[in-house]
Protein backbone atom coordinates (compact mmCIF):
# COMPACT_ATOMS: atom_id res chain seq x y z
CA UNK A 1 0.00 0.00 0.00
CA UNK A 2 1.50 3.36 -0.97
CA UNK A 3 1.15 6.58 0.99
CA UNK A 4 -2.38 7.84 1.68
CA UNK A 5 -4.52 10.66 0.35
CA UNK A 6 -6.11 13.32 2.56
CA UNK A 7 -9.41 11.44 2.45
CA UNK A 8 -7.99 8.12 3.60
CA UNK A 9 -5.77 9.88 6.16
CA UNK A 10 -8.73 11.68 7.74
CA UNK A 11 -11.15 8.74 7.53
CA UNK A 12 -11.67 6.70 10.68
CA UNK A 13 -9.44 3.62 10.72
CA UNK A 14 -11.20 0.39 9.66
CA UNK A 15 -11.23 -0.80 13.27
CA UNK A 16 -13.88 -1.33 15.96
CA UNK A 17 -14.76 1.87 17.87
CA UNK A 18 -12.79 0.99 20.98
CA UNK A 19 -9.63 0.33 18.99
CA UNK A 20 -8.80 3.90 18.03
CA UNK A 21 -9.27 7.41 19.44
CA UNK A 22 -10.01 10.68 17.73
CA UNK A 23 -7.27 13.30 17.80
CA UNK A 24 -9.89 15.79 19.00
CA UNK A 25 -9.82 14.35 22.50
CA UNK A 26 -6.35 15.84 22.96
CA UNK A 27 -7.15 19.42 21.92
CA UNK A 28 -10.85 20.26 22.19
CA UNK A 29 -11.42 23.10 24.70
CA UNK A 30 -15.01 22.07 25.47
CA UNK A 31 -14.07 18.47 26.18
CA UNK A 32 -11.20 19.69 28.34
CA UNK A 33 -13.64 21.67 30.50
CA UNK A 34 -15.99 18.67 30.64
CA UNK A 35 -13.16 16.42 31.79
CA UNK A 36 -12.73 18.61 34.87
CA UNK A 37 -16.42 18.38 35.80
CA UNK A 38 -17.20 14.79 34.77
CA UNK A 39 -13.91 13.10 35.61
CA UNK A 40 -11.56 15.06 37.85
CA UNK A 41 -14.26 16.35 40.21
CA UNK A 42 -15.77 12.88 40.52
CA UNK A 43 -12.87 10.46 41.09
CA UNK A 44 -10.59 9.67 44.00
CA UNK A 45 -7.20 11.37 43.74
CA UNK A 46 -3.97 10.40 45.43
CA UNK A 47 -2.73 13.61 47.06
CA UNK A 48 0.18 12.68 49.31
CA UNK A 49 1.68 9.97 51.45
CA UNK A 50 1.13 9.89 55.20
CA UNK A 51 4.87 10.42 55.75
CA UNK A 52 4.44 13.92 54.31
CA UNK A 53 2.09 14.73 57.19
CA UNK A 54 3.69 12.44 59.75
CA UNK A 55 3.30 14.58 62.87
CA UNK A 56 0.26 16.25 64.37
CA UNK A 57 -0.43 19.58 62.61
CA UNK A 58 1.79 18.73 59.60
CA UNK A 59 0.18 19.91 56.40
CA UNK A 60 0.64 19.82 52.63
CA UNK A 61 -1.04 21.98 50.03
CA UNK A 62 -1.94 20.44 46.67
CA UNK A 63 -4.34 21.07 43.82
CA UNK A 64 -6.79 18.69 42.18
CA UNK A 65 -9.37 19.57 39.51
CA UNK A 66 -8.23 23.20 39.70
CA UNK A 67 -9.22 23.18 43.36
CA UNK A 68 -6.55 24.11 45.93
CA UNK A 69 -6.51 21.79 48.93
CA UNK A 70 -4.92 21.62 52.38
CA UNK A 71 -4.17 18.12 53.65
CA UNK A 72 -3.51 18.27 57.38
CA UNK A 73 -3.07 15.87 60.26
CA UNK A 74 -5.11 17.10 63.18
CA UNK A 75 -4.19 17.01 66.83
CA UNK A 76 -6.31 13.84 67.03
CA UNK A 77 -4.03 12.11 64.52
CA UNK A 78 -6.62 12.03 61.74
CA UNK A 79 -5.74 13.23 58.25
CA UNK A 80 -8.32 15.58 56.76
CA UNK A 81 -8.51 17.65 53.60
CA UNK A 82 -10.12 21.04 53.05
CA UNK A 83 -10.52 23.37 50.13
CA UNK A 84 -7.71 25.89 50.61
CA UNK A 85 -9.96 28.91 50.21
CA UNK A 86 -10.98 31.35 52.92
CA UNK A 87 -14.76 31.45 53.55
CA UNK A 88 -14.59 35.24 53.60
CA UNK A 89 -13.20 36.61 50.32
CA UNK A 90 -11.71 33.56 48.58
CA UNK A 91 -8.03 34.05 49.30
CA UNK A 92 -5.72 31.09 49.80
CA UNK A 93 -5.56 30.19 53.47
CA UNK A 94 -2.29 28.24 53.41
CA UNK A 95 0.33 29.55 50.97
CA UNK A 96 3.27 27.24 51.68
CA UNK A 97 3.64 23.82 49.99
CA UNK A 98 4.05 22.19 53.40
CA UNK A 99 4.73 22.84 57.04
CA UNK A 100 3.42 22.43 60.57
CA UNK A 101 0.69 24.72 61.86
CA UNK A 102 -1.88 24.49 64.65
CA UNK A 103 -4.06 26.94 62.78
CA UNK A 104 -4.25 28.67 59.42
CA UNK A 105 -4.72 32.42 59.30
CA UNK A 106 -5.78 33.95 56.02
CA UNK A 107 -3.28 36.67 55.12
CA UNK A 108 -6.00 38.97 53.78
CA UNK A 109 -8.32 39.71 56.74
CA UNK A 110 -6.90 37.32 59.35
CA UNK A 111 -9.77 34.88 59.59
CA UNK A 112 -8.29 31.86 61.35
CA UNK A 113 -9.14 28.14 61.01
CA UNK A 114 -8.07 25.19 63.10
CA UNK A 115 -6.83 21.86 61.70
CA UNK A 116 -10.36 20.44 61.79
CA UNK A 117 -11.60 23.19 59.47
CA UNK A 118 -13.48 25.27 62.04
CA UNK A 119 -13.26 29.04 61.81
CA UNK A 120 -11.96 29.92 65.27
CA UNK A 121 -11.60 33.66 64.99
CA UNK A 122 -12.36 36.65 62.82
CA UNK A 123 -11.27 40.19 63.67
CA UNK A 124 -14.00 42.59 64.82
CA UNK A 125 -16.93 40.18 64.46
CA UNK A 126 -19.36 42.79 65.73
CA UNK A 127 -19.31 44.27 62.25
CA UNK A 128 -21.47 41.32 61.13
CA UNK A 129 -24.22 42.00 63.68
CA UNK A 130 -27.59 41.17 62.20
CA UNK A 131 -26.15 38.85 59.54
CA UNK A 132 -25.64 35.06 59.57
CA UNK A 133 -21.88 35.58 59.27
CA UNK A 134 -20.53 34.10 62.48
CA UNK A 135 -17.37 32.07 62.96
CA UNK A 136 -19.52 29.07 63.96
CA UNK A 137 -20.83 28.67 60.40
CA UNK A 138 -17.85 29.96 58.43
CA UNK A 139 -15.65 26.83 58.51
CA UNK A 140 -13.57 25.58 55.60
CA UNK A 141 -15.12 23.20 53.09
CA UNK A 142 -14.06 19.66 54.01
CA UNK A 143 -13.33 17.14 51.27
CA UNK A 144 -13.86 13.37 51.42
CA UNK A 145 -10.58 11.81 52.53
CA UNK A 146 -9.47 8.20 52.95
CA UNK A 147 -6.07 6.68 53.69
CA UNK A 148 -5.13 3.29 52.23
CA UNK A 149 -1.81 1.69 53.13
CA UNK A 150 -0.43 5.12 53.97
CA UNK A 151 -1.56 6.76 50.74
CA UNK A 152 -3.92 9.70 51.20
CA UNK A 153 -6.76 10.02 48.68
CA UNK A 154 -9.39 12.72 48.35
CA UNK A 155 -12.59 13.08 46.35
CA UNK A 156 -14.25 16.42 45.64
CA UNK A 157 -17.63 14.73 45.22
CA UNK A 158 -19.35 14.52 48.62
CA UNK A 159 -21.61 11.77 47.27
CA UNK A 160 -18.87 9.54 45.88
CA UNK A 161 -18.58 5.82 46.57
CA UNK A 162 -15.90 4.70 49.07
CA UNK A 163 -12.29 4.56 47.88
CA UNK A 164 -12.12 0.76 47.84
CA UNK A 165 -15.08 0.56 45.51
CA UNK A 166 -13.39 3.05 43.18
CA UNK A 167 -10.11 1.12 43.27
CA UNK A 168 -11.89 -2.16 42.48
CA UNK A 169 -8.86 -4.10 43.77
CA UNK A 170 -6.37 -2.47 41.39
CA UNK A 171 -3.86 -1.73 44.17
CA UNK A 172 -3.99 -5.36 45.31
CA UNK A 173 -0.99 -6.14 43.11
CA UNK A 174 0.91 -4.45 45.96
CA UNK A 175 -0.88 -6.36 48.73
CA UNK A 176 2.32 -8.20 49.62
CA UNK A 177 4.23 -4.92 49.58
CA UNK A 178 2.30 -2.00 50.96
CA UNK A 179 0.61 -3.39 54.10
CA UNK A 180 3.99 -4.54 55.46
CA UNK A 181 6.14 -1.65 54.27
CA UNK A 182 6.46 1.43 56.45
CA UNK A 183 7.17 3.79 53.59
CA UNK A 184 8.50 7.31 53.45
CA UNK A 185 8.71 9.81 50.59
CA UNK A 186 12.31 10.80 49.82
CA UNK A 187 11.79 12.33 46.39
CA UNK A 188 9.30 14.88 45.12
CA UNK A 189 9.33 16.94 41.99
CA UNK A 190 6.87 18.67 39.69
CA UNK A 191 7.26 19.05 35.96
CA UNK A 192 5.06 21.09 33.68
CA UNK A 193 5.19 19.73 30.15
CA UNK A 194 3.69 20.81 26.84
CA UNK A 195 1.26 17.94 26.33
CA UNK A 196 -2.32 16.95 26.99
CA UNK A 197 -2.56 15.06 30.30
CA UNK A 198 -3.87 11.93 28.59
CA UNK A 199 -0.88 11.73 26.26
CA UNK A 200 1.46 11.48 29.25
CA UNK A 201 -0.74 9.00 31.12
CA UNK A 202 -0.86 6.83 28.00
CA UNK A 203 2.92 6.38 28.12
CA UNK A 204 2.45 4.51 31.40
CA UNK A 205 -0.15 2.09 30.04
CA UNK A 206 1.34 1.64 26.56
CA UNK A 207 3.82 -1.26 26.85
CA UNK A 208 4.40 -1.26 23.09
CA UNK A 209 6.49 1.89 23.53
CA UNK A 210 9.22 -0.07 25.34
CA UNK A 211 11.14 0.12 22.07
CA UNK A 212 11.60 3.86 22.65
CA UNK A 213 13.61 3.41 25.87
CA UNK A 214 17.20 2.18 25.72
CA UNK A 215 16.98 0.95 29.31
CA UNK A 216 13.88 -1.12 28.59
CA UNK A 217 15.40 -2.56 25.42
CA UNK A 218 18.48 -3.51 27.45
CA UNK A 219 17.00 -4.60 30.77
CA UNK A 220 13.33 -5.43 30.39
CA UNK A 221 12.41 -6.71 26.94
CA UNK A 222 14.94 -9.57 26.88
CA UNK A 223 14.60 -10.36 30.61
CA UNK A 224 11.66 -12.72 30.45
CA UNK A 225 9.12 -14.05 28.04
CA UNK A 226 6.53 -11.50 27.04
CA UNK A 227 3.99 -14.19 27.97
CA UNK A 228 4.90 -13.89 31.67
CA UNK A 229 3.38 -10.45 31.81
CA UNK A 230 -0.20 -9.87 32.73
CA UNK A 231 -2.12 -6.71 32.00
CA UNK A 232 -5.48 -6.54 33.77
CA UNK A 233 -8.19 -3.96 33.39
CA UNK A 234 -10.66 -3.02 36.13
CA UNK A 235 -14.16 -1.67 36.35
CA UNK A 236 -13.26 2.01 36.67
CA UNK A 237 -10.59 2.22 33.99
CA UNK A 238 -7.68 1.18 36.20
CA UNK A 239 -5.00 -1.11 34.84
CA UNK A 240 -2.40 -3.30 36.46
CA UNK A 241 0.70 -4.74 34.88
CA UNK A 242 2.55 -7.49 36.70
CA UNK A 243 5.06 -10.13 35.71
CA UNK A 244 7.48 -7.61 34.24
CA UNK A 245 11.09 -8.53 34.95
CA UNK A 246 14.25 -6.45 34.59
CA UNK A 247 17.94 -7.44 34.49
CA UNK A 248 19.30 -4.08 35.60
CA UNK A 249 22.94 -5.05 35.16
CA UNK A 250 22.36 -5.35 31.41
CA UNK A 251 22.49 -1.55 31.17
CA UNK A 252 26.10 -0.35 31.06
CA UNK A 253 27.12 1.12 34.41
CA UNK A 254 24.22 -0.32 36.43
CA UNK A 255 24.50 -3.11 38.97
CA UNK A 256 22.29 -6.04 39.85
CA UNK A 257 19.82 -5.21 42.62
CA UNK A 258 20.31 -7.02 45.90
CA UNK A 259 17.55 -9.26 47.23
CA UNK A 260 18.19 -8.20 50.83
CA UNK A 261 17.30 -4.59 50.14
CA UNK A 262 14.06 -5.19 48.26
CA UNK A 263 10.75 -3.81 49.42
CA UNK A 264 8.73 -6.44 51.30
CA UNK A 265 7.18 -9.01 49.00
CA UNK A 266 9.22 -8.05 45.95
CA UNK A 267 12.11 -9.71 44.15
CA UNK A 268 14.97 -7.56 42.84
CA UNK A 269 13.86 -7.90 39.24
CA UNK A 270 10.11 -7.40 39.89
CA UNK A 271 8.33 -4.50 38.25
CA UNK A 272 4.66 -3.85 38.96
CA UNK A 273 2.54 -1.03 37.67
CA UNK A 274 -0.90 0.17 38.69
CA UNK A 275 -2.03 3.10 36.53
CA UNK A 276 -5.25 4.30 38.15
CA UNK A 277 -7.87 6.21 36.21
CA UNK A 278 -7.63 8.95 35.29
CA UNK A 279 -4.05 10.04 35.87
CA UNK A 280 -2.22 8.50 38.80
CA UNK A 281 0.28 5.67 38.77
CA UNK A 282 1.81 3.43 41.41
CA UNK A 283 5.00 1.63 40.34
CA UNK A 284 7.34 -0.65 42.28
CA UNK A 285 10.69 -1.82 40.93
CA UNK A 286 12.24 -4.27 43.41
CA UNK A 287 13.84 -1.83 45.81
CA UNK A 288 11.94 1.37 45.27
CA UNK A 289 8.51 2.77 44.58
CA UNK A 290 7.28 5.71 42.53
CA UNK A 291 3.88 7.40 42.57
CA UNK A 292 2.91 9.88 39.85
CA UNK A 293 -0.07 12.10 39.33
CA UNK A 294 -0.87 14.17 36.26
CA UNK A 295 -2.97 17.33 36.51
CA UNK A 296 -4.49 19.00 33.44
CA UNK A 297 -3.57 22.68 33.06
CA UNK A 298 -4.84 23.40 29.55
CA UNK A 299 -5.58 21.01 26.66
CA UNK A 300 -1.92 21.49 25.75
CA UNK A 301 -0.20 21.53 29.15
CA UNK A 302 -0.14 19.29 32.18
CA UNK A 303 1.63 19.06 35.50
CA UNK A 304 3.32 15.84 36.54
CA UNK A 305 4.02 15.27 40.23
CA UNK A 306 6.44 12.45 41.05
CA UNK A 307 7.31 10.90 44.36
CA UNK A 308 9.91 8.29 45.25
CA UNK A 309 9.43 6.13 48.33
CA UNK A 310 11.72 4.00 50.47
CA UNK A 311 11.49 2.37 53.87
CA UNK A 312 11.19 4.55 56.93
CA UNK A 313 14.02 4.14 59.44
CA UNK A 314 16.36 2.33 57.05
CA UNK A 315 20.13 2.79 57.27
CA UNK A 316 21.75 5.73 55.44
CA UNK A 317 23.45 3.23 53.14
CA UNK A 318 20.17 1.53 52.20
CA UNK A 319 18.49 4.89 51.68
CA UNK A 320 21.34 6.05 49.43
CA UNK A 321 21.03 2.83 47.43
CA UNK A 322 17.29 3.29 47.07
CA UNK A 323 17.71 6.90 45.97
CA UNK A 324 20.28 5.79 43.37
CA UNK A 325 17.89 3.12 42.07
CA UNK A 326 15.10 5.69 41.90
CA UNK A 327 17.27 8.19 40.06
CA UNK A 328 18.54 5.65 37.56
CA UNK A 329 15.06 5.40 36.07
CA UNK A 330 13.09 8.33 37.38
CA UNK A 331 13.44 11.94 38.46
CA UNK A 332 14.37 14.87 36.18
CA UNK A 333 17.72 13.26 35.31
CA UNK A 334 16.49 9.65 35.09
CA UNK A 335 16.85 7.56 31.97
CA UNK A 336 13.14 6.79 31.64
CA UNK A 337 10.78 9.60 32.65
CA UNK A 338 12.51 12.20 30.51
CA UNK A 339 11.82 10.07 27.44
CA UNK A 340 8.16 9.51 28.37
CA UNK A 341 7.67 13.25 28.69
CA UNK A 342 9.46 13.73 25.37
CA UNK A 343 7.02 11.25 23.79
CA UNK A 344 3.98 13.07 25.16
CA UNK A 345 5.31 16.41 23.91
CA UNK A 346 6.07 14.82 20.54
CA UNK A 347 2.45 13.67 20.19
CA UNK A 348 1.25 17.12 21.24
CA UNK A 349 3.03 18.64 18.25
CA UNK A 350 0.60 16.81 15.95
CA UNK A 351 -2.52 16.05 18.03
CA UNK A 352 -2.47 19.54 19.54
CA UNK A 353 -2.79 21.19 16.15
CA UNK A 354 -5.07 18.70 14.49
CA UNK A 355 -2.45 17.15 12.22
CA UNK A 356 -3.04 13.66 13.60
CA UNK A 357 -6.68 12.65 13.10
CA UNK A 358 -6.55 9.38 15.06
CA UNK A 359 -4.52 7.24 17.40
CA UNK A 360 -4.59 3.45 17.04
CA UNK A 361 -4.87 1.23 20.12
CA UNK A 362 -5.64 -2.07 18.39
CA UNK A 363 -2.86 -4.42 19.57
CA UNK A 364 -4.34 -7.63 20.93
CA UNK A 365 -2.04 -10.07 22.74
CA UNK A 366 -4.65 -11.43 25.15
CA UNK A 367 -3.58 -9.06 27.91
CA UNK A 368 0.06 -10.10 27.70
CA UNK A 369 3.22 -8.94 25.96
CA UNK A 370 2.61 -5.50 24.53
CA UNK A 371 -1.17 -5.65 24.41
CA UNK A 372 -3.21 -2.43 24.11
CA UNK A 373 -5.95 -3.76 26.40
CA UNK A 374 -4.92 -1.30 29.14
CA UNK A 375 -5.22 1.64 26.76
CA UNK A 376 -8.61 0.37 25.61
CA UNK A 377 -9.71 0.10 29.24
CA UNK A 378 -8.60 3.68 29.92
CA UNK A 379 -10.46 5.05 26.91
CA UNK A 380 -13.57 2.99 27.60
CA UNK A 381 -13.81 4.59 31.04
CA UNK A 382 -13.10 8.04 29.61
CA UNK A 383 -15.89 7.50 27.07
CA UNK A 384 -18.32 6.29 29.75
CA UNK A 385 -17.73 9.23 32.05
CA UNK A 386 -17.72 11.81 29.25
CA UNK A 387 -20.78 10.40 27.51
CA UNK A 388 -18.82 10.50 24.26
CA UNK A 389 -17.04 7.66 22.49
CA UNK A 390 -13.34 8.52 22.26
CA UNK A 391 -13.28 7.25 18.68
CA UNK A 392 -15.81 9.87 17.47
CA UNK A 393 -16.47 12.28 20.35
CA UNK A 394 -18.21 14.96 18.28
CA UNK A 395 -20.92 14.74 15.68
CA UNK A 396 -19.14 16.90 13.11
CA UNK B 1 43.44 37.83 41.33
CA UNK B 2 46.01 35.01 41.48
CA UNK B 3 46.98 32.74 38.62
CA UNK B 4 45.59 29.92 40.75
CA UNK B 5 42.22 31.62 40.86
CA UNK B 6 42.31 32.08 37.11
CA UNK B 7 43.06 28.38 36.61
CA UNK B 8 40.13 27.42 38.84
CA UNK B 9 37.82 29.75 36.92
CA UNK B 10 39.01 28.34 33.62
CA UNK B 11 38.39 24.81 34.87
CA UNK B 12 34.81 25.62 35.87
CA UNK B 13 34.04 27.43 32.63
CA UNK B 14 35.56 24.62 30.60
CA UNK B 15 33.41 22.07 32.44
CA UNK B 16 30.32 24.01 31.33
CA UNK B 17 31.50 24.19 27.76
CA UNK B 18 32.23 20.45 27.67
CA UNK B 19 28.66 19.63 28.73
CA UNK B 20 27.21 22.23 26.34
CA UNK B 21 28.99 20.62 23.41
CA UNK B 22 28.56 17.01 24.59
CA UNK B 23 32.33 16.63 24.87
CA UNK B 24 31.88 14.09 27.63
CA UNK B 25 35.41 12.68 27.46
CA UNK B 26 36.65 16.22 27.84
CA UNK B 27 34.45 16.70 30.91
CA UNK B 28 35.65 13.52 32.58
CA UNK B 29 39.25 14.55 31.87
CA UNK B 30 38.65 17.58 34.11
CA UNK B 31 37.75 15.31 37.04
CA UNK B 32 40.17 13.75 39.55
CA UNK B 33 39.96 9.95 40.11
CA UNK B 34 38.14 10.55 43.41
CA UNK B 35 35.59 12.88 41.78
CA UNK B 36 32.08 12.92 43.22
CA UNK B 37 29.16 14.55 41.43
CA UNK B 38 25.80 15.30 43.03
CA UNK B 39 22.70 17.26 42.18
CA UNK B 40 21.13 18.47 45.43
CA UNK B 41 17.71 20.09 45.71
CA UNK B 42 15.82 21.32 48.75
CA UNK B 43 12.15 20.36 48.73
CA UNK B 44 9.87 22.76 50.62
CA UNK B 45 7.12 20.17 50.12
CA UNK B 46 9.03 17.46 52.02
CA UNK B 47 11.01 19.96 54.08
CA UNK B 48 14.19 18.05 53.39
CA UNK B 49 17.08 17.90 50.96
CA UNK B 50 16.87 15.52 48.03
CA UNK B 51 19.57 13.94 45.88
CA UNK B 52 18.61 13.91 42.21
CA UNK B 53 21.90 12.49 40.92
CA UNK B 54 24.92 11.03 42.69
CA UNK B 55 27.87 9.48 40.88
CA UNK B 56 31.55 8.82 41.26
CA UNK B 57 33.83 9.48 38.29
CA UNK B 58 33.29 6.05 36.72
CA UNK B 59 29.54 6.16 37.24
CA UNK B 60 29.30 9.60 35.67
CA UNK B 61 31.50 8.50 32.77
CA UNK B 62 29.19 5.52 32.13
CA UNK B 63 26.12 7.74 32.32
CA UNK B 64 27.59 10.26 29.88
CA UNK B 65 28.79 7.54 27.51
CA UNK B 66 25.22 6.24 27.25
CA UNK B 67 23.70 9.63 26.39
CA UNK B 68 24.00 9.21 22.59
CA UNK B 69 21.99 5.96 22.78
CA UNK B 70 19.03 7.71 24.38
CA UNK B 71 16.13 9.60 22.91
CA UNK B 72 17.53 13.12 23.04
CA UNK B 73 15.71 16.31 23.87
CA UNK B 74 15.64 18.61 20.87
CA UNK B 75 17.93 21.62 20.67
CA UNK B 76 20.63 22.17 23.24
CA UNK B 77 21.34 23.27 26.79
CA UNK B 78 23.71 26.21 27.19
CA UNK B 79 25.31 26.89 30.57
CA UNK B 80 26.25 30.35 31.77
CA UNK B 81 28.34 30.39 34.97
CA UNK B 82 29.89 33.11 37.07
CA UNK B 83 32.46 32.20 39.70
CA UNK B 84 31.58 34.12 42.84
CA UNK B 85 34.21 33.04 45.33
CA UNK B 86 37.33 30.90 45.57
CA UNK B 87 38.63 30.04 49.02
CA UNK B 88 41.54 28.00 50.34
CA UNK B 89 42.07 26.68 53.86
CA UNK B 90 45.83 27.31 53.75
CA UNK B 91 46.61 23.70 54.68
CA UNK B 92 46.91 22.31 51.17
CA UNK B 93 43.32 21.14 50.99
CA UNK B 94 41.28 21.56 47.84
CA UNK B 95 40.22 25.03 46.78
CA UNK B 96 36.51 25.69 47.29
CA UNK B 97 34.67 27.59 44.58
CA UNK B 98 31.08 28.76 44.46
CA UNK B 99 29.59 29.72 41.09
CA UNK B 100 26.15 30.86 40.08
CA UNK B 101 24.84 29.25 36.93
CA UNK B 102 21.87 29.46 34.66
CA UNK B 103 21.13 26.90 31.97
CA UNK B 104 19.21 27.94 28.89
CA UNK B 105 17.22 25.50 26.80
CA UNK B 106 17.59 26.46 23.14
CA UNK B 107 14.95 24.60 21.15
CA UNK B 108 15.21 23.46 17.54
CA UNK B 109 13.84 26.77 16.30
CA UNK B 110 16.44 28.68 18.31
CA UNK B 111 14.00 29.89 20.97
CA UNK B 112 15.61 30.23 24.41
CA UNK B 113 14.00 29.52 27.74
CA UNK B 114 15.46 29.09 31.18
CA UNK B 115 15.96 25.41 32.01
CA UNK B 116 17.58 25.64 35.44
CA UNK B 117 19.17 28.06 37.90
CA UNK B 118 21.44 27.27 40.81
CA UNK B 119 24.97 27.17 42.16
CA UNK B 120 27.98 24.95 41.68
CA UNK B 121 29.85 24.15 44.88
CA UNK B 122 33.16 22.78 43.65
CA UNK B 123 36.22 21.33 45.33
CA UNK B 124 39.33 21.65 43.18
CA UNK B 125 42.64 19.82 43.59
CA UNK B 126 45.46 22.23 42.71
CA UNK B 127 48.28 19.83 43.58
CA UNK B 128 48.99 18.53 40.08
CA UNK B 129 50.10 19.96 36.78
CA UNK B 130 46.62 21.37 36.26
CA UNK B 131 43.64 21.81 38.57
CA UNK B 132 41.07 19.00 38.65
CA UNK B 133 37.54 18.80 40.03
CA UNK B 134 37.41 16.61 43.15
CA UNK B 135 33.76 17.20 43.91
CA UNK B 136 30.86 19.11 42.40
CA UNK B 137 27.60 19.68 44.21
CA UNK B 138 25.05 21.19 41.87
CA UNK B 139 22.60 22.99 44.14
CA UNK B 140 19.50 23.67 42.11
CA UNK B 141 17.30 26.62 43.01
CA UNK B 142 14.77 25.74 40.30
CA UNK B 143 12.87 22.51 40.77
CA UNK B 144 10.57 22.21 37.76
CA UNK B 145 12.79 21.12 34.88
CA UNK B 146 10.06 20.26 32.39
CA UNK B 147 10.88 17.02 30.62
CA UNK B 148 14.27 16.90 32.37
CA UNK B 149 17.62 16.01 30.83
CA UNK B 150 19.84 13.00 30.29
CA UNK B 151 22.87 15.27 30.52
CA UNK B 152 23.74 16.55 33.99
CA UNK B 153 23.97 20.24 34.75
Amino acid sequence: MPSRSAATWEAPPPLPDGHYVSGRVYRDERMFAEERERIFKKVWHFVCHESEVAEAFDFRTVERADTPLIVVRGGDGRVRAFVNVCSHRGARVAMEPGGNARSFTCFYHHWTYDTEGACVSMPRPEGYRGTPVRKENMGLREVRTEVKWGFVFVNLDDDCAPLDRFLDGALDIFDRVLPDADLEVFHYHRAEIDANWKAYQETIVDLYHEFMHVILRDTQMPAASMDDREMRTYANGHVTIAGLKADYEKYEGWRRRDHSTCLPGLDPDDARFAPLFPAQTFIARGTVMRVDTVQPITPHKCLIESRGLGLKGESPEDRAMRIDHHNEYWGPFGRNVTEDAFAAEGCELSFGKGAAPHGIIARDEDGRGQCDSGLRGFWAEWSRRMGRPASHPTND
Amino acid sequence: MSSGDNAVRELIYRSCRCLDTHDFDGYIALCAPAFRYRIVVYSPELRKEMIWLNHDRDGLAALLAAVPRHLARLGSLQRNATVYAIERDGNGGPARAVSAFSVFDIDNEGRPSVFAVGHYHDAVDEGGARPLLVARDVRLASRDLGIGSHVPI
